[in-house]
């Protein structure tokens, strides 16, 4: 501890370098920060991902009938079936898009983790234009329980060929994680009376929940085959397979995330290696001087790694603070239905920007500390 | 003056050896920037080219009235021939308005990796290949209407399995091979494409998407949306094929580039505090020879540009360096993302884009070491060792 101040020193001996270095380093962490902690979402959603559940939908596109809702229900290992459609519309203007998913009474059983208490639900269907509004959400178009909204849904007309659709806003509700601009949720049944004939009884998708969760597999392909030759072919997808995002866009995101930290990350080494460097050349007498009066070659460079240390770890530890303010004010910046994630700063973001901190610290240090090992202290001294 | 920013210039560049680790710093920097941004950006920029190859400016898409997307826009078949009559649309050789009724569906597809994904499956009528000339059999022959078999794209060869010739994709009503192979320069590459009606009947679907029309020239755009608008018994909306692809493109990339952009604008505003930290550090190993130069009659102007030169210099090297890399490992590559597919791309206006972002990056990163250099106290400077 005693020797804090001379590391301190040594740093400061420069201030300028000091404080470019790093705010240099800092912005390479919060880059960092941003793209491992978008992994950490990704993970995470893959993670609340649950094994026991299917998505099933129209193989071809379009709608498919609610009857076949019974049907997956009545086969063997299946244990629940909910359903939901959507009105996908905008408020005003074409840019605000909407998009209001319509639940079945069924979705409470089948989602049962979702932050939403069973007397919320309960508003939704005594009121069955009402509908429930996420925080984000509410924020985004200044709702609150008790609002009236009207959206155009020309891609989901009403029986009277209108594309308006009313909704009454019954609660305001906590977001879901992997929604990451939130949701709106209304009843299922409004839509079904309300809209064009030929759409009636009629669903957007299938969420299957199955009694054994190690055959979710073998049930979603059971499903596909069994409505293979019906007028209405399925396709099913497992609830952890949708919420992979390399399986869901066909690019691995986190990989690329990956390569964006490390290229920052050797930005830094670049930079730090060669500051330090520079710095233990133009103080190679002194730590002669330090040799002389006794320091140990461990110690001269235990104090060189200290002074690479410090930087990295006051950069890293700035920049994953920088990266987290940044992913709080993200969503108020970002513009809606580009459905971009968030990125989340778990444990994990931290000790891996830690470790990788100390180890640029570590490659930085290496070659003036053997430098100094092997230094003459005479030839040294002499200030040759 | 000239002449003395030259020769101070030149000067400096010799001892930049001397300097040579400090200053790969700025190479270093900027060509991470410049690699990872073009890198991201060769997604948004490739997917944005290939919607927009999709449009043309003399085609017009009749959708149903306020939908933003093929898919959820219905044209019955009572309105296709409504459409069709209506004047501003060219006519074949035989005298037939070139008007083709469409499809779009989705179809599941194997990925090359693998996994599932989607893809999508168009419907052409008979007039579809007059609407798109552009669209070229490269293997096997065209479909023929009526008939249940299918064409498939260059691309969706490439990116997705059991896409060859001969091979069969499962529709509602059985099998359809694949009898040939197409091109088409825009994202139709990646898809698979089909007869309109036997589609329909295929996919029990009582309605067509769209209807897509090669206009008589680009100016017939207003009469043939005049038409369409005052008839009564249509509720469409009539849009340019390019100017619909354009909202397409920008609504399916604008988030992808924003992250090109913030990503490059963080690492180049670390690179700028690396450049700062490498010129500081370059004018005060100068400081005798900035100081004998001073001492020998030359203005502190010259001193100051040649310090904003070795940072442009080194920074731009950096940035072409990081496009080299980026263009070499992405530009032209197919590639995938959310089941479109299209090339990669890092086009010379990007490159340009990169090295203007370095060039300001010097200019920032270089401005106030080269006020210092040329404050520098030459007395002082001549002293020190």
């Amino acid at each position: 501890m005693k020797y804090v101040p001379l590391v301190w020193a040594a740093i400061m001996r420069k201030p300028t370098r000091a404080v470019l270095t790093l705010l240099s380093v800092m912005l390479a962490f919060t880059l960092f920060g941003l793209t491992i902690g978008m992994n950490a979402t990704f993970a995470k959603v893959q993670e609340e991902a649950r094994d026991d559940r299917i998505f099933a939908f129209a193989r071809f596109g379009g709608l498919v009938p609610i009857a076949l809702e019974r049907q997956i229900e009545g086969m063997p290992g299946v244990a629940m079936v909910a359903s939901s459609s959507f009105v996908p519309g905008y408020l005003h203007d074409p840019k605000n898009r909407i998009f209001v998913q319509m639940m079945d009474e069924n979705i409470p059983k089948v989602l049962p983790e979702w932050p939403i208490t069973p007397q919320q639900w309960q508003l939704i269907r005594d009121d069955r234009q009402g509908m429930l509004v996420s925080k984000m959400q509410a924020d985004r178009w200044h709702l609150k329980a008790g609002d009236t909204l009207t959206i155009a849904a020309p891609a989901a007309r009403k029986l009277d060929g209108s594309p308006s659709w009313t909704f009454h806003v019954a609660a305001i509700t906590s977001d879901i994680n992997y929604m990451s601009q939130g949701y709106m949720f209304g009843n299922f049944d409004y839509m079904d009376k309300a809209r064009t004939l030929s759409d009636q009884s009629k669903t957007g998708q299938f969420r299957v929940k199955v009694s054994d969760p190690s055959k979710t597999a073998e049930i979603a392909a059971q499903i596909v085959s069994k409505f293979a030759n019906s007028p209405t072919p399925l396709e099913t997808i497992t609830e952890k397979v949708a919420f992979d995002v390399s399986a869901g866009t066909g690019m691995d995101i986190a990989s690329v995330d990956r390569d964006v930290a490390l290229a920052g990350m050797f930005m830094v080494l670049f930079l730090t290696a060669n500051g330090l460097a520079q710095a233990v050349r133009e103080r190679f007498a002194e730590f002669a001087t330090l040799k002389t009066i006794g320091f140990s070659d461990s110690g001269v460079i235990a104090l060189v790694f200290a002074e690479a240390a410090i930087p990295c770890l006051m950069g890293a530890g700035l920049g994953i603070g920088l990266a987290s303010i940044v992913s709080n004010v993200m969503p108020r910046f970002l513009p809606p239905g580009q459905g971009l994630p968030i990125p989340t700063m778990t444990i994990m973001v931290f000790v891996w920007a830690g470790l990788c901190a100390a180890l640029v610290a570590f490659i930085s240090a290496a070659l003036p500390a053997l430098r100094l090992k092997q230094m003459d202290i005479a030839t040294a001294l002499s200030g040759r | 003056m000239l002449r003395q920013i030259w020769i101070v210039s030149a000067l400096n560049f010799k001892s930049l050896k001397s300097r040579f680790w400090q200053s790969m710093v700025i190479v270093v920097g900027l060509a991470a920037t410049v690699g990872v941004m073009l890198s991201m950006l060769s997604v948004s920029a490739g997917m944005r080219t290939a919607y927009q190859n999709s449009g043309s400016p003399d085609r017009a898409i009749v959708v149903s009235k306020g939908v933003e997307q093929e898919a959820s826009s219905a044209i019955t078949r009572a309105m296709a021939p409504l459409i069709a009559v209506a004047p501003g649309i060219a006519k074949d050789k035989d005298g037939k308005p070139l008007a083709d009724r469409t499809l779009q569906l989705g179809v599941p597809v194997v990925r090359a990796n693998g996994s599932k994904g989607f893809t999508t499956m168009r419907g052409m009528a008979e007039k579809g290949p007059g609407v798109r000339p552009e669209l070229k059999i490269v293997a096997g022959r065209m479909f023929q209407s009526g008939k249940r078999e299918l064409i498939a794209g260059v691309g969706a060869q490439v990116m997705f399995q059991h896409m060859q010739i001969g091979d069969k994709v499962i529709l509602p009503d059985g099998e359809w091979p694949i009898i040939g192979i197409y091109k088409t320069g825009d994202q139709l590459e990646g898809q698979l494409i089909g007869d309109s009606e036997t589609l329909l009947t295929a996919t029990h679907k009582t309605n067509y998407n769209t209807m897509l029309v090669r206009l008589a020239s680009p100016d017939s755009l207003d009469a043939f949306k005049k038409a369409m608008t005052t008839n009564p018994a249509l509720s469409v909306d009539v849009i340019r094929h390019s100017d619909w692809y354009n909202r397409v493109a920008s609504q399916s990339t604008f988030g992808l580039a924003l992250l090109g952009y913030v990503v490059g604008a963080v690492m180049a505003i670390g690179a700028l505090f690396g450049c700062l930290n490498t010129m500081y550090a370059a004018v005060s190993t100068r400081g005798r020879e900035i100081a004998t130069l001073r001492a020998l009659g030359y203005d502190a102007l010259p001193v100051a540009v040649s310090v904003i030169l070795e940072a442009m210099l080194l920074s731009v090297t950096g940035a072409l360096i990081g496009a080299g890399i980026a263009w070499a490992l992405y530009d032209g590559k197919l590639d995938l993302f959310n089941n479109v597919i299209f090339y990669l791309s890092v086009s010379r206006a990007q490159i340009a884009l990169g090295v203007i972002w370095a060039a300001a990056v010097a200019l920032l990163g270089g401005l106030f070491p080269s006020i210092r250099a040329a404050r520098l106290p030459v007395v002082d400077a001549l002293r020190a060792t």
